[in-house]
């Protein structure tokens, strides 16, 4: 006869009932893991997705994630130019918010280098990679737009041609791709009220050069709407990502180590910087959140077991009074431990299914994280169990006796 | 007749110093097969001291006691597997049932049957709660049961293994006259029938008649030992 499910089937409902309670604590202990797995995947999957060897930032810099990076577009020409490098291509980043349907959206503006790369790399999951150098954009479908849908930026239109799952950065935002051009022209775009204001700024640094004093006509183009400043140099990329020969990535990587301009980064040591810089913080704030809710459980855990014994104290003792061997006492202790670990579990299970996929930053439950879990919920019950255990053993079965 | 429980010259006191406290003071007593005696006496006389040496819970600090006229404890020394003596020999009677709260009636018993190594214990727990006149409520738990019929689930759970020796404390304390009666009266037939020894605590003199034994106790010693009339032989 199995006395820990006669006991469980004679107070069913509150079993049950302390099972969930456990279930939902242990479902924020799992949801806590799985924030931190998104986090982190979230931090690589962008540099992932762009299948580089080499990423050439601003020299000195951690860029173009950890910290901002400004390279002179003329290193793609000069990279392509190196022995056994495949492909170069610029790329550029950089946070927008923008409001759409009254709701405001954060947005990762990654610009691909067209034509070479139209978004080959992206794990699409709709539609199509970029086929136009202007007005048409890739982005992750947690922005909630659809295929054929615009986005206004810059004061142009930009038709999603594409959705990705998961494109996200370490900061939860949602990642949209464009031409690095249209990423430029975006970066750049100026507001009517800053344009105006930068004119006047001119005429009024005119008015106190010989040039425009000598040259009146000047203040009437500087003031013409149609009328843009120069551009002096050619906007700066934030990295130029390079794709080389397998076996010739060590020397490609000595001879952009020699440039005074860059530095140089393999996909490994992107994904690091990420993760040792931008996420490091997020996963020790979450890390020591996750100790203390496990610890939080397991006292709890360790409670309930003991008052769920303490309650059977005399059920206990007549059965030692009766000869109960020892072994079964304690069976019965540690298999409802089990028993209610496994509900909760079961039940920490269920809630993640619901409610993981609603929370705004992504909860990725990985095998890791599936396996560990059962095994440490169990594994605490265990401990949990000892308080209990240990009561079993000091009851005096003569208290049986004191009715 | 043969002895079930044999105590010899058992003293146990509780505390040291001037506070201490003999809760046995030299008894000696013997129990035979078949006999169902009375154990009588103000509360604080030691009864239930001497019911837990002689049940092997708490054993006295000298003396010594045979069962099956083998000796189990000596000076408070066990001599022998004592858990495994209470599972397989002795059964337990107490003043409120105390039948464990998450077992059906039939499961109380049947698990005793487990303890003791009966391989048939449901078929020996419906044979018992028959007997007893409580096999309708085999399937209720305690709580839904009343006294007396607590106490019958209890007394069947006490034979469930055959006991050559069943202690009962107080049995009757919470029933009124009629069911006290019944129950003392299960014991004697209890006795008879099967020959177990059975000795009752009872502070009930309302039925003494119904005992083969009366031993009285006070400040710790059997002050008196009346033999009402012989014992049966044991059944078998």
């Amino acid at each position: 006869m199995n006395l820990a499910l006669r006991d469980v089937r004679r107070h069913v409902a509150r079993f049950v009932g302390t099972a969930a309670g456990l279930g939902l604590l242990l479902s924020v202990v799992v949801a806590m893991q799985g924030i931190y797995a998104g986090m982190v995947d979230d931090a690589t999957i962008l540099t992932r997705a762009m299948r580089a060897d080499l990423w050439l930032v601003q020299r000195d810099t951690r860029g173009p994630f950890a910290e901002g990076s400004r390279l002179d577009p003329s290193v793609e020409a000069r990279a392509s130019a190196v022995p056994g490098v495949r492909t170069a291509r610029p790329y550029t980043y950089q946070l927008i918010q923008r409001e759409q349907r009254g709701a405001v959206m954060r947005i990762a503006l990654v610009g691909l280098g067209w034509p070479d790369d139209p978004g080959r790399s992206l794990p699409l999951v709709r539609g199509r990679r970029l086929q136009q150098p202007h007005g048409e954009m890739i982005v992750d479908a947690s922005l909630g737009l659809g295929i054929g849908e615009s986005l206004a930026l810059g004061g142009e239109q930009y038709r999603v041609v594409g959705l990705t799952k998961n494109a996200l950065t370490s900061g939860g935002d949602s990642v949209a791709f464009v031409s690095v051009a249209d990423a430029e022209l975006i970066a750049f775009d100026q507001p009517a009220e800053a344009a105006v204001l930068e004119r006047q700024r001119v005429v009024a640094r005119l008015r106190g050069t010989d040039l425009g004093r000598g040259q009146p006509t000047l203040e009437d183009l500087v003031t013409d709407a149609r009328w843009r400043a120069p551009a002096l140099a050619s906007p700066p990329v934030a990295a130029v990502l390079v794709e080389a020969d397998p076996h010739r990535i060590a020397e490609v990587r000595e001879v952009m180590r020699s440039w005074g301009d860059v530095s140089v980064y393999s996909q490994d040591e992107e994904e690091a910087l990420l993760l040792g810089g931008v996420v490091q913080r997020a996963r020790m704030q979450i890390g020591l959140f996750t100790v203390i809710l496990t610890l939080t459980a397991a006292v709890i855990i360790m409670m309930v077991m003991y008052n769920l014994t303490l309650e059977k104290t005399h059920d206990l003792a007549v059965l030692k009074l009766m000869g109960a061997p020892r072994t079964r006492l304690l069976g019965l202790i540690l298999q409802q431990a089990w028993l209610l670990g496994a509900l909760a579990y079961a039940v920490a299970f269920a809630m993640g299914e619901l409610a993981f996929p609603m929370f705004p930053r992504r909860v990725l439950i990985t095998e890791t994280i599936s396996l560990v879990a059962p095994v440490a919920t169990m594994g605490i019950v265990t401990l949990a169990s000892i308080l209990g255990l240990t009561h079993v053993m000091r009851i005096d079965p003569s208290v049986a006796l004191e009715g | 007749m043969e002895d079930a429980v044999r105590a010899l010259d058992l003293t146990k006191t509780y505390g040291t110093g001037p506070s201490a406290v003999k809760a046995l003071d030299h008894v000696t007593l013997t129990i035979a097969r078949g006999t169902v005696a009375a154990l009588l006496g103000p509360s604080g006389s030691g009864k239930s001291t001497l019911i837990k040496a002689l049940g092997f819970v708490s054993p006295a600090d000298t003396g010594e006691v045979f069962f099956g006229g083998r000796l189990v404890v000596k000076d408070g020394v066990p001599l022998a597997d004592l858990a495994a003596l209470r599972r397989r020999h002795l059964g337990f009677v107490f003043q409120k049932a105390n039948l464990t709260s998450f077992l059906t009636a039939r499961e109380n018993v049947e698990i005793a049957c487990e303890f003791g190594g009966k391989s048939d214990g449901r078929k020996r727990a419906r044979e018992l709660l028959e007997y007893l006149d409580v096999a309708g409520r085999e399937r209720s738990y305690p709580e839904m049961l009343s006294g007396g019929e607590q106490q019958r689930v209890a007394i069947a759970r006490a034979l469930a293994n055959e006991p050559s020796l069943i202690l009962a404390d107080e049995p009757t304390a919470a029933l009124d006259s009629v069911r006290s009666r019944s129950v003392m009266e299960l014991f004697r037939k209890v006795a008879h029938d099967r020959g177990a020894a059975v000795l009752v605590v009872t502070h009930d003199h309302r039925a003494l008649d119904v005992f083969d034994v009366l031993y009285e106790m006070e400040d710790g010693q059997i002050r008196a030992h009346q033999q009402e009339r012989p014992a049966p032989p044991a059944a078998r």
